[in-house]
């Protein structure tokens, strides 16, 4: 009895404080709900699997503990007992089977096609992301952070570059790695407006902590601007008015930005996956850091290794653009 | 001083290494120049050649092969004078030594030495990740931690461990004279400190250590600089260790018990260690092959995980898990052993449900095989493969159930004698079975795809490993301490050991869970400031419980060295290796003991498990040291 | 690497030299099993094996039938030289023959049998080995190629440095069959080995028609 009533006190505690705690970041789609349902669920079923044998543990300990005098006794020689060991394979297995089958429904439920899907394709690449909005009219739009209006669905599609890496965005509760040589991918519908992190889930090298970026679920009105906009200055560089400072906050769509490894001051990043360019740039000219910045391999600085920084810049950037970076930062590096 | 180095030791082995390393060279010059090649001696080329040839030079020239080399050219053999069983001084320890008390011992210290290390970088780590941004390690060098970390735990340390510790007591327990290849023992023992060391040289590596998590990925793995091929290599020696100490056990167990000791009168460390095999023998072989694929693929430019040649990245993962998800069963079936022995004998009861309890065993190695691909629910594999193994994991989680329970019935009504082993069993009972259920948690696919790859998976990785393997680990080599040593262990040092461990244990991992589903990613060394709090807390925790495996340590050493006579038999227990003397006789028994009942009949009035030839017949009555509680009281219904 | 020290183990741990040393020693373990440890280990060595070759088997399935753009031989003018690596396969069976001729021999103290049954079995191994380097050098693509030729010198490749321990280990043998070693008593140095041959075979046609049949 003492173990039944101390049983359920612990297991409702135990199902009080599970469902109390506050497990998720907030949630941004509606593939969210199901999921954090059947999490509560797994504390309704988990704890008291934990209770039952922690508490069995603690009044045998209470119990049957050997007293002063009982050191040459023995317990009653009980072999086994059929119907007990019935009882202890079916009723977990029942649970289980059970958890299943309602799981593969969630399952089913947050995979599902939606009527009027809009498709992005997300490119994972060492240290970036880049997310890609196809355009009816031509080239599509491309960005190094993620925006989505909201209550549209959305259809991922997800590619690497290089090695494997994972797009997850916490709000959304959905992840998919993003693997070289196939497509993969899931569905979202986004249900609350906001700005939430972008996070890569799998290992892909040393700056794998810091490949993070944003999503920013707008309103679809502001949706629709925000693409027009991107749509936009693509012709005004044509006349070589580049922003060096936005190019090393936020890359453009080929080239990954610069301050996702790199500290800059007048930029206000702080990575510390490659030199902190205030430190070492203070006194280079602009040869130097252009050389730098196309060949970078050419020469390593100390503490640093080949191979990190990526050695496409020269393709990556137009000319203006380099121009412009290498601008900025012989203004601003160390000032 | 040209005698040292033509006998078999360290000497003739720091020869051999160099000679390896030589060889390769060697060889490498010569099929470059063939090739006209330049430069002659390509750096990294030599490096893996000599990787593979130097570890071989060092185990000739230690003279773990000159037994086969005379056999092979058709010499007469040396004839065995078993002048190398047992150990006389701390310098046997240093040789080719066939005898399997020694290879236990050599095991057993070997992997906490690499224990010690591997927390030690764990202790790194969590200074590391105290606060957000840098503190004192490069993203590298923190990658390169927690995959040497993890590497070593479990190839160096939990796995071999467990060989280590079987090593000693399985032969004692079905009452063999030693293993039954004891030069292949011998062969499995020095290849570990090879595949350690290696793994741990990888930091001078240029470019670093192997940073690719433990898991070591294609194509991060093929693509990574030069460190990585420690691992690769490295865990070649650690698996052909492991293969042939199963093949080892497996024919030990088969073809050696004594008199009497059918399959269903051995103890079931036994058989865990005979499903552990089973597993070890089907299920190695794929890492091996893994990573000699990653071999290829980085030093030859071969094709099998570049997509742009056809290749396929995710068939590593499906080779790697293949094995490696049956390699978290090779790390918890032989604590389920210990488990076993020590619950039935501090309850003073019969194992309840024995015949369930080994088939229980053989059902986890059955479907151990079937649910690989749970490591991979947000892999991009095939969506069909997901359902099926969502079940089959699920699935698992019962005939493990049956295990948990079938211990909590044998506490039942029993007498429970309190002490550190007990302890740590109890303690892991409750610690497993957490963690078995984060374990289930992630079996259900749509919980999994939030939490994979975040400090959730760290904790169930912990509370499975740590709150499990360790804790099992922990516990034998408490109970066996007084058989391995000849000596007591201080037992007030070793409850405080367990007190501190379980509370700094979960005041570590617990927490875990929590950020885990918040959504802080694993392996980074830095993260957004949210969680802060969190980790420091975590951090400062888990010094306390590095402090506790130091009060391990400490009574381990004092207690070996000055600790007071064990007697033969100090707990009672039935099973054959505590009929003999404590440590046993260097032949373990003058004759073959004869077997004439089950392993754990505690509380049958005159039950005996096994007797020892010329020994008198057992006595009837009374409790004399060894033969065990027959006769005594037993405590019945109330 | 790893499969020669292990073969090498179990197929020579054994006590066949006739010398008797149990004066000081252990008592004899009991036997338990009506199979001796030696046979057993190879056996369970081989299922070892198997797994290995299962696992390059895994890769061979992915790169045939699951990577994007799967293709196999024949393609882009490549061939596979399928009838002389059968003439390889038959000259690999001929040598199990051989080899059971040689066990069969010395089990019924026929020394020259032996002898002879092992000279042939090394030889054909050795042919067997020359060709299919020499099929290496003349099939016109290379392992960097593409995914398929990876796969193909991978199980073929797996499958050479098989024969070659399997060789080793028929040589040791002969040179101990010519020194005088092995009796009908005492012959597990010649059986254990066998095992190992036999498998090494018929894995070769598991191979030969994974690869250039189907
Ligand atoms: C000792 C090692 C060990 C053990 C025993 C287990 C046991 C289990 N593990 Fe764990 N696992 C690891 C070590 C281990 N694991 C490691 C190292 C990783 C991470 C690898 C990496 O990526 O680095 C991992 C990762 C891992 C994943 C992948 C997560 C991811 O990366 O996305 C999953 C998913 O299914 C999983 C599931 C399970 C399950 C279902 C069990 C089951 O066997 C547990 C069964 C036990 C119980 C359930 C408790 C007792 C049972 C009862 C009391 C009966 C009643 C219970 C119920 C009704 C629930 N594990
Ligand atoms: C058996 C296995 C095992 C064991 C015992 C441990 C023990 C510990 N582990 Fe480990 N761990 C793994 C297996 C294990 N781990 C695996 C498989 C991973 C996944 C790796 C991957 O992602 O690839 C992992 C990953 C992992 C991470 C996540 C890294 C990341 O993803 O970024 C962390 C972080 O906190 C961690 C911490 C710890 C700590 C604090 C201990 C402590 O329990 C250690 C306690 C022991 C000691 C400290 C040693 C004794 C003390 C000394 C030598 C003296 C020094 C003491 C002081 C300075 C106080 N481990
Ligand atoms: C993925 C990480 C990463 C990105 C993105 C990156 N770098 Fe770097 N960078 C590094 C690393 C690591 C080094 C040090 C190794 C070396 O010298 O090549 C480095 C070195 C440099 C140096 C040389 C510093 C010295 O000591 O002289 C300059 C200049 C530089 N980067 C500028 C840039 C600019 C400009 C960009 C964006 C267009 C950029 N980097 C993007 C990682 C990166
Ligand atoms: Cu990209 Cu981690
Ligand atoms: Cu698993």
């Amino acid at each position: 009895m003492w173990m039944v009533i101390h049983g359920l006190i612990a297991s409702a505690i135990g199902i009080a404080v599970g469902l109390a705690i506050n497990w998720f970041p907030e949630s941004a789609s509606t593939q969210a709900g199901p999921i954090d349902r059947l999490y509560d669920i797994l504390i309704w079923v988990s704890v008291p699997v934990f209770v039952t044998v922690t508490i069995i543990v603690l009044f045998s300990v209470q119990n049957f503990r050997m007293r002063p005098g009982e050191e040459q006794l023995d317990g009653p020689p009980i072999h086994g007992n059929t119907r007990l060991e019935v009882i202890w394979t079916a009723i977990p297995a029942i649970i289980l089977v059970v958890l299943c089958g309602y799981a593969w429904v969630v399952l089913r439920d947050i995979e599902e096609a939606q009527a009027g899907e809009m498709r992005v394709n997300v490119v994972g690449q060492q240290f970036a992301w880049t997310f890609e909005y196809p355009q009816a009219d031509g080239e599509p739009v491309r960005s190094k952070h993620l925006y989505l209006p909201k209550d549209q669905p959305v259809r991922f599609s997800v590619r690497a570059i290089d090695v494997i890496h994972d797009f997850w965005v916490p709000a959304f509760r959905m992840k998919i790695d993003a693997v070289p040589g196939i497509e993969t991918g899931y569905r979202i519908t986004p249900n609350r407006l906001g700005t939430y992190p972008v996070v890569c889930a799998e290992l892909c090298g040393l700056g794998h902590a810091v490949m993070r970026a944003t999503t920013r679920v707008v309103e679809p009105a502001a949706f629709e601007r925000w693409i027009a906009q991107q749509k936009a200055p693509a012709q005004a560089s044509e006349d070589g008015e580049v922003d060096g400072k936005a190019l090393f906050t936020d890359g453009n769509g080929a080239a990954t930005a610069c301050g996702a490894c790199h500290t800059l001051a007048d930029a206000a990043t702080s990575s510390a996956t490659g030199p902190d360019l205030d430190e070492v740039l203070a006194d280079k000219d602009a040869a130097y850091i252009e050389r730098e910045i196309v060949d970078p391999n050419a020469e390593i600085t100390p503490g640093f290794q080949t191979g990190i920084m990526p050695p496409n810049y020269g393709d990556t950037l137009s000319s203006d653009e380099l121009e412009a970076l290498v601008t900025y930062l012989g203004e601003v590096a160390g000032k | 001083m040209v005698a040292k180095f033509r006998g078999p030791g360290m000497y003739r082995a720091a020869l051999g290494t160099a000679l390896g390393t030589a060889l390769s060279y060697a060889i490498i010059g010569i099929f470059r120049s063939w090739y006209g090649l330049d430069p002659l001696f390509k750096g990294y080329a030599v490096l893996e050649l000599s990787l593979f040839l130097a570890p071989i030079g060092f185990l000739i020239g230690l003279g773990a092969f000159d037994y086969w080399f005379r056999w092979a050219a058709g010499r007469p053999t040396i004839p065995d004078d078993h002048s190398s069983h047992g150990a006389h001084s701390w310098r046997d320890y240093f040789k080719v030594n066939t005898d399997h008390k020694v290879i236990g011992i050599q095991y057993v210290v070997t992997s906490f030495v690499f224990f010690f290390i591997g927390g030690l970088f764990a202790m790194l780590m969590r200074a590391e990740l105290a606060q957000p941004g840098r503190q004192f390690v490069d993203p590298s060098t923190f990658n390169g931690l927690f995959s040497v970390h993890a590497s070593l735990l479990i190839f160096l340390f939990i796995i071999p461990v467990f060989a280590g510790m079987a090593n000693y007591v399985l032969p004692l327990m079905i009452g063999a004279p030693d293993m039954a290849f004891p030069r292949l023992n011998a062969l499995s023992f020095w290849m570990l400190p090879l595949a350690g060391i290696m793994m741990l040289m990888s930091f001078g590596a240029p470019g670093g250590s192997f940073a690719s998590g433990w898991t070591a990925y294609a194509p991060l793995s093929v693509t990574a600089p030069e460190g990585q091929v420690f691992f690769t290599i490295g865990v070649q020696f650690a698996g052909a260790s492991s293969i042939a100490t199963a093949l080892n056990f497996l024919v030990t167990i088969i073809t050696m018990r004594a008199p009497g000791m059918s399959f269903f009168r051995m103890p079931l460390l036994v058989w865990a260690n005979f499903s552990t095999s089973l597993l070890v023998v089907i299920a190695t072989p794929f890492i091996a092959v893994s990573q000699f694929m990653v071999l290829f693929d980085r030093a030859l430019g071969f094709n099998f995980f570049n997509p742009t040649g056809g290749g396929d990245v995710l068939m590593y993962q499906h080779i790697f898990w293949f094995y490696s998800h049956p390699a978290v069963y090779i790390m918890m079936l032989p604590g389920f052993g210990i488990i076993s022995e020590i619950l039935a004998v501090k309850s003073r009861k019969p194992i309840f449900g024995y015949r369930m309890m080994a088939f229980s065993l053989l059902a986890i190695v059955v479907l151990g095989f079937t649910v690989w691909a749970h490591h991979m629910f947000v892999s991009g594999m095939q969506d069909w493969i997901r359902v099926p193994m969502m079940i089959t994991t699920a699935i698992i989680a019962v005939p493990t159930g049956i295990k948990i329970f079938s211990w909590l019935a044998t506490l039942w009504r029993g007498v429970l004698h309190l002490d550190t082993p007990m302890l740590f069993s109890l303690g892991f009972l409750t610690m497993f079975t957490l963690g078995g259920i984060s374990g289930v948690m992630l079996a259900i696919i749509p919980v999994t795809i939030h939490v994979s790859d975040t400090y959730f998976i760290v904790a169930h990785i912990h509370y499975v490993l740590f709150g499990g393997s360790l804790l099992t680990i922990f516990a034998g080599v408490y109970y066996w301490f007084p058989k391995m040593t000849g000596r007591m262990y201080d037992e007030r040092l070793g409850k405080l050991h367990f007190w501190t461990t379980f509370i700094f244990f979960n005041a570590t991992f617990a927490p875990m869970h929590v950020i885990g589903i918040q959504g802080m990613p694993r392996r980074v060394a830095d993260y957004a400031e949210q969680w802060a709090g969190w980790n420091m807390a975590i951090s400062i925790m888990s010094f306390f419980l590095g402090l506790s495996a130091l009060l391990f340590a400490y009574n381990m050493i004092v207690s070996w060295r000055g600790g007071p006579r064990a007697d033969s038999n100090p707990w009672n227990a039935l099973t054959l290796e505590w009929l003999v003397t404590s440590p046993p006789p260097i032949f373990n028994f003058d004759a073959i003991p004869t077997v004439v009942g089950g392993p754990y009949e505690y509380g049958v009035p005159g039950a005996v498990h096994g007797v020892l030839k010329g020994a008198e017949v057992p006595q009837p009555a009374g409790a004399t040291a060894s033969g065990a509680s027959h006769g005594s009281a037993t405590k019945d219904q109330e | 690497m790893e499969a020669a020290g292990i073969s090498a183990g179990i197929a020579l741990d054994h006590h066949d030299d006739g010398h008797d040393d149990h004066h000081h020693g252990p008592p004899p373990a009991n036997r338990s099993s009506r199979v001796s440890h030696e046979v057993l280990g190879m056996l369970l060595f081989i299922i070892s094996e198997i797994m290995v070759f299962a696992a390059f088997f895994a890769a061979y399935f992915f790169i045939r039938l699951v990577a994007e753009g799967h293709r196999w031989f024949p393609f882009e003018g490549y061939e596979l030289p399928v009838a002389i690596a059968g003439v390889n396969t038959a000259i690999l069976l001929s040598s199990s023959l051989t080899m059971h001729w040689a066990q069969v021999s010395i089990k019924n103290g026929n020394r020259f049998g032996l002898k002879v049954g092992m000279v042939l079995t090394s030889l054909l191994g050795a042919t067997f080995l020359f060709i299919q380097i020499n099929e290496y050098i003349h099939i016109g693509f290379s392992p960097q190629d593409h995914a398929q030729g990876t796969i193909f010198y991978g199980l073929t490749g797996l499958h050479g440095a098989h024969v070659l321990v399997g060789l080793s280990l028929l040589i040791i043998v002969t040179v101990r069959a010519f020194r005088g070693h092995f009796s009908p008593e005492h012959h597990h140095g010649v059986e254990i080995p066998g095992i190992y041959w036999h498998f090494v075979d018929v894995m070769w046609i598991v191979v030969y028609t994974a690869i250039y049949i189907i």
